[in-house]
């Protein structure tokens, strides 16, 4: 079935890659769903549009600089103005990037080096708390009730620092990843991810407890206020004489800082991608998807396989850090309540319905989730509220709406669907949405042929013949 | 006497009660082609993993070239130069077959996190000659125009090819093979014993075999040893072991299933032996 | 003929019994002693000056004292534990697979068994039945919950995991956290839309909440009271009982062969005429029912339950299970009991020794730590039954 879905699709596909079609179509497409959401900033259907065009400039095929300035207009441009016309999209797509790179980082060490980590975001929980604790007054509060914090208690640090937290969040979460990877030398399998999760739970808990002796992490209140960085002068000014007319009314400092977290986090993310993509292409990354389709062998090859285990636990580690500090940032505050098992389950649902190792196919899957919490299931909840109030009646069994319970709401039933994702994908598609596809080399024996001596001539003719054999055998 | 290259003294390898390999001498000289035979269930293969590192032996020593190995890890004995093949083939079968003997040469590229994320151009270079070297070793093994295939979907004889250029990529002076031919026809089996011994004449490559199939054991061996019940029971050039009263006995002594001693007998009378898997 | 099997069948009764006995005898000996010998170490601390100051004992009375109450409540739970754990060693020993959705299968029997209660308390009749009706109606509903968990169990089995039985390792366990998430929430939707509200609360009937007193330790002018509650005393009975059962299932029945063959080596004992899939589900459903029969146990000790109530039981007997070596059935019975007597002492001392700066809020934290370093140094467990990790 899928072959044929294939070969149906195949003239449509050789269609739209032929000649200008793909860049007239990319324009088109953009320039409408862009009008479209910016006419009607409610409308789902519009955003979804805007969401696959934005996501075709990757999968269309495209010379790279035109790809390259598309995204950058998109990112930049299109999407703050949009965003700020209706500040919603900018927490979707802000929370998109978020997750996109815990994703990612959850990629390197599940799908690149195959180890279940389901503590992922205890990670992003030591960075965002590290940010939460020395960019707010906890430091000053270490002997109170927390609670009770006295007036004008001062910040330790200047909201600036941010900007430096951000590097120090990458190298102290890459310790933690360290030593919380250590396990990997000694455990594998099933009961590695066990111990990641217990981890996972034992972090949350001390952020949980850890108001005293000392105050540290103030409880189950959560730390609070956050410093934001401070935003360069009379840049908003210069915002709004540019796009006032635009967005169709003044933007404000707090609409403002959402756009200035929404393009670091897409920084951070093109930074991830990058690392991501180039480690994933070099030796390490070989050794990594060695190590994953099998240990014994990869050692045997000369490859130090607990030594990249906790590379890939640190790596990965460090990308969470990045963003907790963020995120701290971003929201002024933290509690652990944010880091819990369902979070981490969360984005390991996203790593693997967009497809295990596969770098868009993370990215796609954070998008999708992140998308399906924020705007669908509560566009869902809100339709049944809607009828709910309504004296709709189901026909045949005669059922009132308005007698729905109210407790039906599909915006809490989370878990329900990641779980559902999550038996279905394993069930169906193991490998995702959109599977890694092993790299295809150039070979350069293949366009050269017969020019490097005598080796390959005599060479070509036996691969040729056993190959031949083996697939009379087989 | 030529250079040794492996010397192993009285190892021994349990297995809670059992004695897989029982002070066990060994030495193989520098440039030769040796083979280890024995009945099913001998300890050849504890016998390999003890030497290239994945077991670590009970007592005993290990020398590659002179240097103790015996407590090294696995990685560790093939940077210096060793390399081995297994019993059932184990390719990173998801992994196309370049890439497999890219992996291979890990020992042997520079290359670190920080370059390979700036992509510096000594990382550049490097890339390319790990890929023109891999691609050079395709086609001496006689493996072209496979190099983008994912290795599990090839066929078996192939898979054994790209296992030892997987091995070769690791610059090895000691090429250790478990049972290479094991599954491959005559025809196929012929090739590959002229591929040892190219490997040996043309890159210097050591090799010893594991190895059942009585024909390829006498064809190419220079020095037999057999191991029975875990203990080195004989050694010696191919003629004396063929003749070896022990050896025969090793082989009938167990009654059994007989392929190896109808082999041994078969290659004798210097008949054509029957492949066995 | 008769004799062997009668005598047969008392041994596979009694042995288990024994090893409760001692289990719970050594564990309990040897955590006092513990308890005491850190009471000495810490006598003149500030911990002990503040004990004489507010209640005007010092720190080793005041730890002998209380150490009754602890250890009652440490048995207590520690059954409990042991009932979730043996459907989690149940499942590895028989498939080497971590049941993570084995969680949600307690809160199905909790909520199973609570609804029915509720129900009879709607109607009157609960109210009426007196005491001796009050067990009647208990043991109903731990059937009941029995039943409900056990067949979920089978149907999660067949549906989730057993089209997964020859994937790599990983597979199956994601699955099973899908299973996990997506159970919690049907049982959340499932009792919203029948009830209005997804946690429930365990109506009070019978003398399930009378205590017992057992004796009195003078202290000074005062006396403290030991007691135990009713509701303690069935659950440490009806665990022990269906420990007995499961014990003498697995080993002295057919059936229980056939199980173990399949532990075994399962495409053997398929070989030899064994059902693997039947044996398969029957031991999920063994499994399933004993945590269901738990999660009523809980509902009746601690009361309120909701969707989510399994997981930290759950993670703990999980505990339990790799504490005592996972896949033996007795490794289990003394994980629980060793973790139930860790997490009762902790939550009772940890506070007083430490003068109240950690308290019993890091009884998870310890739990986890257990887990951690177990798995980490000694996988095999406390029995040190090698059953190896296949690579």
């Amino acid at each position: 079935m899928k072959t044929n879905l294939r070969t149906t699709l195949r003239p449509v596909g050789a269609f739209l890659m032929r000649g200008s079609t793909p860049y007239f179509m990319t324009i088109a497409l953009l320039a409408v769903s862009t009008i479209l959401v910016y006419l009607s900033p409610r409308s789902i259907p519009a955003f979804l549009l805007f969401a696959i065009s934005a996501s075709l400039i990757y999968f269309l095929k495209l010379k790279k600089p035109f790809q390259l300035g598309m995204a950058v207009l998109v990112a930049v441009v299109i999407v703050p103005i949009l965003g700020a016309r209706n500040i919603f999209y900018l927490e979707v797509i802000f929370q998109i990037a978020v997750f996109a790179a815990l994703a990612l980082g959850l990629n390197i060490v599940v799908g690149f080096s195959g180890l279940l980590n389901f503590g992922y975001m205890a990670f992003y929980a030591v960075g965002a708390y590290l940010w939460a604790f020395f960019g707010s007054q906890q430091p000053f509060l270490l002997h109170e009730i927390p609670g009770t914090a006295p007036m004008g208690t001062p910040f330790l640090l200047a909201p600036d620092w941010f900007y430096l937290f951000i590097f120090l969040g990458v190298i102290v979460v890459s310790i933690v990843g360290l030593i919380l990877g250590l396990p990997v030398l000694r455990v594998r399998g099933d009961y590695l991810a066990i111990i990641t999760l217990a981890f996972g739970e034992i972090i949350r808990q001390l952020a949980n407890n850890l108001d005293k002796p000392l105050n540290l992490t103030n409880g189950p209140q959560g730390i609070t206020p956050i410093q934001r960085p401070t935003m360069p002068k009379g840049i908003l000014a210069w915002f709004n004489s540019i796009c006032e007319k635009i967005v169709g009314h003044p933007v404000t400092e707090n609409q403002f800082y959402n756009i200035m977290f929404y393009l670091i986090a897409v920084l951070v993310v093109v930074v991830v991608i990058l690392v991501t993509a180039r480690l994933d292409d070099s030796k390490i990354g070989r050794a990594w998807a060695a190590v994953r389709e099998d240990e014994l062998a990869a050692t045997a090859m000369g490859i130090p396989a607990n030594k990249l285990k906790l590379g890939a636990f640190a790596v990965g580690a460090s990308f969470a850090g990045a963003m907790g500090v963020l995120f701290a940032a971003s929201r002024t505050f933290v509690s652990p309540e944010s880091f819990n098992f369902l979070q981490s389950v969360s984005v390991l649902t996203m790593v693997i319905l967009g497809g295990i190792g596969s770098i868009p196919g993370v990215i796609i899957g954070a998008a999708v989730v992140v998308v399906l919490n924020l705007q669908i299931l509560p566009s869902f909840s809100l339709f049944l509220a809607n009828l709910r109030q309504s004296d709709a009646v189901i026909p045949i069994i005669n059922f009132h709406w308005k007698d729905l319970s109210n407790q039906l709401d599909p915006s809490k039933y989370q878990r329900l669907i990641f779980g559902i994702i999550l038996i279905l994908m394993m069930i169906y598609r193991p490998a995702g949405i959109l599977p890694a596809a092993r790299k295809k080399r150039k070979l350069q024996g293949s366009m050269s042929a017969g020019s490097s001596g005598e080796a390959e001539g005599a060479g070509g003719p036996d691969a040729a013949a056993s190959q031949g054999k083996g697939a009379d055998r087989g | 006497m030529a250079e040794l290259i492996l010397e192993t003294r009285d190892v021994v390898k349990r297995f809670g009660g059992l004695t897989a390999v029982n002070k066990v001498d060994f030495s193989l000289e520098k440039g030769s082609i040796c083979s280890i035979i024995g009945p099913n269930g001998a300890g050849k293969t504890t016998f390999f993993n003890t030497i290239s590192g994945i077991y670590k032996p009970e007592e005993g020593e290990i020398f590659l070239e002179g240097k103790r190995i015996d407590r090294l890890t696995p990685d560790k004995i093939t940077s210096i130069h060793m390399a081995r093949t297994f019993q059932n083939i184990r390719l990173f079968g998801g992994m196309t077959v370049l890439e497999n003997i890219m992996v291979g040469s890990y020992t042997r590229l520079r290359q670190n996190a920080v370059q390979a994320v700036l992509r510096t151009r000594a990382f550049k270079e490097e890339e390319t000659r790990a890929q023109a070297k891999a691609e050079e070793l395709m086609a001496y093994i006689g493996l072209r125009g496979v190099g983008n295939e994912l290795a599990g979907s090839l066929p078996y004889g192939v898979q054994r090819r790209v296992e030892i250029a997987r091995a070769l990529a690791s610059a090895p002076r000691l090429l250790l093979l478990d049972e290479p031919t094991a599954g491959m026809n005559p025809a196929e089996t012929e090739e590959a014993t002229l591929l040892f011994r190219r490997l040996r004449d043309e890159l210097g490559i050591t090799i010893l075999l594991i190895e059942h199939d009585m024909k390829v054991v006498m064809n190419i061996s220079e020095r037999i040893s057999v191991m029975d019940y875990g203990e080195k029971i004989a050694e010696g050039k191919p003629s004396e072991i063929a003749t070896n009263p022990r050896v025969i006995e090793a082989y009938l002594g167990r009654g059994a299933a007989g392929g190896g001693a109808a082999a041994i007998a078969a290659n004798a009378a210097g008949d054509q032996a029957g492949g066995q898997s | 003929m008769i004799r062997p099997q009668a005598s047969r069948t008392l041994r596979e009764i009694a042995a288990p019994l024994g090893k409760m006995a001692v289990f719970v005898v050594g564990a309990g000996a040897l955590f006092s002693a513990l308890m005491v010998i850190i009471a000495f170490l810490c006598k003149g601390s500030g911990a002990d000056k503040l004990l004489l100051d507010t209640q005007g004992i010092n720190i080793v009375t005041y730890t002998m004292v209380n150490l009754p109450q602890v250890l009652i409540d440490g048995v207590t739970l520690g059954f409990v534990y042991a009932a979730i754990a043996l459907g989690y060693t149940m499942v590895y020993g028989v498939l080497e697979f971590i049941n993570f959705a084995h969680s949600e299968i307690f809160a199905i029997g909790a909520f199973a068994g609570v609804e029915f209660l509720i129900a009879m308390d709607k109607l009157g009749v609960l109210a009426a039945a007196g005491p001796m009706g009050g067990y009647m109606y208990l043991v109903i509903a731990l059937m009941i919950s029995m039943m409900a968990a056990g067949g979920i169990a089978m149907l999660m089995e067949r549906v989730a995991y057993r089209p997964l039985r020859e994937a790599p390792k990983l597979v199956p366990l994601i699955s099973a956290i899908g299973v996990s998430f997506a159970l919690q929430d049907i049982i959340r939707l499932v009792e919203s839309l029948t009830t209005g509200q997804f946690y429930r609360v365990m109506p009070t009937f019978g003398d399930f909440d009378k205590r017992l007193p057992l004796f009195s330790i003078p202290t000074g002018q005062d006396s403290t009271q030991v007691d135990i509650q009713v509701k303690s005393l069935v659950v440490i009975i009806a665990a022990v009982l269906m420990l007995v059962l499961l014990n003498y299932i697995v080993n002295a029945t057919k059936i229980g062969k056939a199980i173990r063959a399949v532990a075994q080596d399962r495409n053997t004992a398929a070989l030899m005429g064994v059902g693997v899939n039947a044996i398969i589900s029957f031991t999920f459903f063994i499994g399933g029912a004993l945590g269901g029969a738990a999660g009523l146990l809980y509902a009746l000790k601690f009361t309120r339950i909701d969707p989510y109530v399994g997981f930290m039981p759950g993670m703990k007997a999980f505990t339990a299970a790799v504490l005592g070596g996972i896949g033996n059935l007795t490794g289990a019975l003394l994980g629980g009991i060793v973790l139930g007597m860790l997490e009762s002492f902790a939550g009772a001392y940890l506070g007083t020794f430490t003068m109240g700066a950690f308290g019993s809020e890091y009884k998870d934290i310890i739990a986890f730590s257990v887990l951690i370093i177990f798995i980490i140094f000694r996988p095999s467990g406390l029995l040190g039954e090698q059953v190896s990790q296949k690579a």
